[in-house]
């Protein structure tokens, strides 16, 4: 305190330096902040980290659907199928390439795919032991003779022409086992296919889907991908619309809610800060105080950008409302100077007044240093730079500010604020009132917020547009559950490594009955090792059956007319020498992408995945069993939202504790007294309780924004409860308590107004700290008084 | 291949009698708008049929026999009586096929089964004597005028690998098919007979249902 004192007496006569210093501070500040550069995307508030959850938020990204691009087409009920086809290839056509990659709208025809005529070549590598149990039921004299029958009556039919050398080759139709393995690469369930095309079963709806360089965090490259898009859907005709399903939609809509937000608040905190400055403050001096936020702000850009490199939008954004709450040093510093009444002058009042304001900003200071140890790379950005913003506060408002406001007014000195410290001498009643009121509320408060849950869906944090929520509605209840599916990844480093791990994902889900509604590569695509060992299964399986087969086969085959050789190619196939499929052999049956969206390469290595449907009770059972085997990751939205919603708790209470054990420590370095201590803690502690009893009372759930926004109540309500226990003890009059109410209405004013906001995140800060700053200032100005009354 | 067919096929339903010299383009064309002409006024077509299929599968000629019907603007019936009774009928875009030795009876759409979808878009460009859409799918050679009889290549190349030529011939009056050779690459070949054939009179109400087994 002696060094602020001592700062201040020598640059008393010196003021123009300090000036200098300032200008110098703005010009380098400015100079940074122009080369800024601001990260537009939503990623900085994910998970990163080797975290589980940050691993799991990673491995959910890698779904098939959560990549692409899903445009889904309906037509209304006077358009029939082939209309809507052809739309739907004019959208297709109309598409941007370099937005819109590969748009798909269909696998094609099937039968001009090599995949009919060459996956019978592979039977022995695909069937597996149950196969070759239902092809020797097949084999029996009757199953063969009527088989040939059926090929008969289709070979007498006009289709008999397209499909003779295909009996040929399979008499018996046992390619029908391997074409049923490819059933088990459709993601989507309720899909049929008409010329090609993906068509809904009530052939209203058709889809594309295309994959696209725009990530789902770029809001810029969003607003361009979602123009494109629009600008294509201008080639429907009437009666047909389209809807682009992805995380951009998502994206754009956010920032631009946040946007209009901002707008809206700032305008309602503009004027309410406006109206605060009228009402208390009227002095042209006092405008210094509210150019420190602004200061502050930009130092902590520059400390931030230095730190990090680039900031996230996110981070500037709530960092710029957060060091709103510097103003208050300013203004604890302005009312002490003003209107504080000191018998040894000013120097004195400096001096008393900057054990508070360096404690409060000290404790502040810790609040914010444990989100440090975040999850959440935006949340250590936001830390750094409200520290970095709140450390220049303090410089300023000590060493810079009290030579810029001028003195005090000794008649405002005596106003009616000072009234009120005496007011429950006078009204002893009322000092009773006022306690027992506090304590009816906060034990109201406290009995609500046990109920309070935590809710970790990502998606509640974001605006969630009424119209994007029908179109998802819309797809999941024409298409099936295509986009949120639980994900099995099988990892190793090489190819066959993860082809094994897969099938041992494919046997479990198989001894489970679990296999409907499952998407896997493992029946179409074995490893090496298993390959191998199917071929000599079908070996042996042969050369049991053979000889007894042909012998049933020619029997049957000369009673319905047919020659010796008509059956040549089938024999010669299964004695032929066989190659062991491979990712080129898949590829060139027009697979390439089925398995480009389930097997991911990287540097690391090989990953394949399995889609299971994400029933929770389903996945619970599979993550116990799949988490013995190493290599297997189970991964699904539902116990990805379980996983987040322990971890903010965990990280809650981290929070919370490790705020609560550096306030407490740096209390009592300051007051060295425990009655002290608890009284400043009572503004915090009512604030947060009533934050909490609050939101349960209104139905609402803890989400990680409100963690953010508790820290700030912690700092904020430490800093009521020191000034007004260091008011109560210093015999210097610092005008705390109009310094903490005009504090309390500006914190208010300008984060309260964030409940006007439309964006869920804004929304729940500004009622979070609404509850907690209502709470924490009547307590600090009324409710510590009451229990410890200033000494005169 | 199924295009060429249902060519044969549809031929027979719809094209009626012409008449015309050699093999001469300038003679084929108002033969081919005469056909046409005549098949606009057919409203129902109904005939049996034998076909003789002779195929390296079987080890001799293969003979079956059976009957169709045809109702515009797009039902069709197309039955083997013998030796397999099965076939499929037409509404539309859906159908059904049936096998009474596999009791079999499956339905089916044009647009998602590929191979039907062919043999439909076919049978009614046939229906409607569509002599553009025939000039571009085929070169047409007048072979005979007393019976009248074409024979038509594939330009597809697609095609053109798998069946050499369709050669048909019209009844003497000229109003349907008679007699349809589908030549395959290979060497296989199939003729189909049509015998008492009735137009424009009155079908069975369930001519295009399949039957009960």
């Amino acid at each position: 305190m002696g060094l602020i004192a001592a700062f201040y007496r020598y640059f008393q006569l010196r003021r123009g330096w300090l000036v200098l210093l300032l200008l110098l501070l703005l010009a380098v500040a400015g100079w940074n902040i122009s080369h800024l550069k601001i990260e537009e995307s939503i990623a900085a508030m994910l998970p990163d980290g080797e975290s589980q959850v940050a691993h799991d938020f990673q491995l959910l990204q890698k779904a098939p659907f959560a990549r692409q691009l899903v445009i889904h087409i309906t037509a209304a009920a006077e358009i029939d199928s082939d209309e809507l086809l052809a739309a739907t290839e004019r959208l297709r056509l109309a598409l941007p390439a370099e937005l819109f990659n590969h748009p798909l709208s269909g696998p094609g025809e099937m039968v001009a795919s090599p995949l009919i005529n060459q996956i019978g070549d592979y039977l022995p590598e695909l069937i597996d032991a149950a196969d070759l149990q239902t092809i020797a039921a097949q084999l029996s004299p009757e199953q063969i003779d009527h088989r040939l029958a059926a090929d008969l009556a289709q070979l007498l039919q006009p289709q008999g022409m397209v499909l003779k050398e295909k009996i040929r080759r399979d008499p018996l139709q046992l390619e029908r086992l391997a074409l049923q393995k490819l059933s088990y690469l459709n993601p989507i369930p309720q899909v049929q296919l008409e010329n090609g095309h993906f068509l809904s079963r009530d052939g209203r709806s058709s889809l594309i889907l295309a994959d696209t360089p725009v990530q789902i965090t770029d809001a810029v490259g969003g607003k361009a991908l979602l123009a494109a898009f629009s600008v294509a859907c201008l080639q429907l005709p009437d009666g047909i619309r389209a809807e682009l399903i992805s995380g951009h939609p998502y994206t754009l809509a956010n920032a631009e809610t946040i946007q209009g937000d901002m707008k809206l608040v700032l305008l309602i905190s503009g004027i309410g800060i406006l109206l605060l400055f009228f009402l208390f403050l009227r002095s042209i001096r006092a405008l210094f105080v509210y150019l420190l936020p602004l200061f502050s702000m930009a130092v902590a850009l520059v400390v931030a950008k230095s730190w990090f490199g680039t900031l996230s939008g996110i981070t500037v954004g709530f960092g710029a409302v957060l060091l709103g709450i510097t103003i208050d040093f300013g203004l604890h510093v302005y009312f002490a100077l003003r209107y504080g009444q000191c018998k040894q002058g000013r120097e004195q009042l400096l001096r008393a007044v900057s054990r508070p304001v360096l404690f409060g900003g000290l404790t502040t200071i810790a609040a914010f240093a444990v989100l440090l140890s975040s999850e959440l790379p935006g949340q250590r950005q936001l830390a750094v730079f409200a520290i970095a913003g709140i450390v220049t506060a303090l410089l300023l408002a000590l060493l810079f500010l009290p030579h810029f406001i001028g003195s005090g007014d000794k008649a405002e000195s005596s106003s009616k604020w000072q009234l009120r410290r005496h007011v429950y001498d006078r009204q002893p009643v009322l000092r009773i009132g006022v306690l027992l009121l506090w304590l009816l509320v906060v034990t109201f408060a406290a009995v609500q917020a046990q109920s309070l849950s935590i809710n970790a869906e990502l998606r509640q944090l974001s605006y969630l547009p009424p119209e994007l929520q029908q179109a998802e509605q819309h797809l999941g209840d024409t298409w099936g559950d295509m986009r949120s599916r639980a994900l099995v990844f099988a990892s190793a480093s090489n190819l066959e490594g993860v082809l094994q791990r897969n099938e041992l994902v494919w046997q479990r889900l198989k001894n489970h009955g679990l296999l409907a509604g499952v998407v896997s590569l493992a029946p179409l695509f074995p490893s090496q090792q298993t390959q191998q060992q199917r071929l000599q299964a079908w070996e042996d399986f042969w050369q049991q059956h053979q000889a007894t087969a042909r012998d049933l086969v020619q029997l049957s085959g000369q009673k319905y007319g047919f020659s010796a050789a008509a059956f040549a190619p089938f024999w010669e196939r299964l004695n032929r020498p066989v190659t062991l499929l491979d990712q080129d052999i898949i590829k060139s049956w027009g697979l390439s992408r089925a398995l480009d969206s389930l097997l991911l390469v990287s540097d690391q290595g090989y990953q394949l995945l399995t889609l299971i449907p994400d029933q929770p009770e389903l996945i619970n059972t599979l993550d116990a069993e799949f988490s013995k085997f190493p290599g297997i990751t189970l991964v699904s939205q539902h116990h990805f939202s379980q996983q987040l919603s322990h971890e903010i708790g965990a990280d809650f209470s981290r929070f919370i504790s490790f705020a609560g054990i550096a306030v407490v420590v740096l209390l009592l370095l300051l007051f060295r007294r425990l009655p002290e201590v608890l009284l400043a803690l009572l503004p915090v502690l009512t604030g947060l309780l009533v934050m909490f009893g609050g939101m349960s009372w209104l139905g609402l759930e803890m989400n990680l924004f409100n963690v953010v926004a508790s820290i700030l109540i912690i700092g904020l309500g430490v800093d009521y409860g020191i000034f007004m226990v260091c008011h109560g003890q210093q015999e210097e009059d610092l005008a705390s308590s109009r310094a903490i109410l005009v504090s309390g209405l500006t914190t208010l004013v300008g984060f309260g107004a964030l409940v006007l906001a439309r964006h869920p995140a804004l929304h729940s800060i500004g009622l979070t700290v609404l509850l907690g700053i209502s709470a924490a200032v009547p307590t600090a100005v009324l409710v510590i008084p009451a229990f410890r009354p200033k000494r005169h | 291949m199924v295009k060429k067919l249902i060519f044969i096929y549809l031929f027979f339903f719809f094209v009626l009698s012409a008449a015309m010299s050699y093999a001469d383009e300038g003679a084929l064309a108002p033969l081919l708008a005469e056909l046409k002409l005549a098949a606009a006024e057919t409203e129902t077509l109904s005939s049996h049929f034998s076909q003789e299929k002779y195929l390296n599968i079987f080890a001799e000629k293969l003979i079956s026999e059976g009957r169709f019907a045809y109702q515009r603007p797009d039902r069709l019936r197309w039955e083997l009586l013998s030796p397999v009774a099965s076939g499929f009928v037409l509404r539309g875009g859906k159908g059904e096929r049936w096998n009474s030795l596999s009791q079999e009876r499956t339905s089916f759409s044009v647009k998602s089964d590929p191979i039907m979808g062919m043999i439909a878009q076919q049978l009614l460009a046939w229906a409607r004597v569509d002599i553009d859409w025939l000039q571009n799918r085929y070169r047409m050679e007048l072979q005979s005028t007393e019976p009248v009889m074409l024979r038509l290549y594939p330009l597809d190349q697609g095609e053109a690998t798998f069946i050499e030529y369709l050669q048909i011939r019209f009844s003497d009056d000229r109003r349907h098919v008679a007699e349809v050779l589908m030549v395959e690459q290979g060497g296989d070949s199939t003729l189909i007979r049509f015998v008492d054939a009735k137009i424009n009179t009155e079908l069975a109400a369930d001519a295009f249902q399949v039957p009960e087994f």
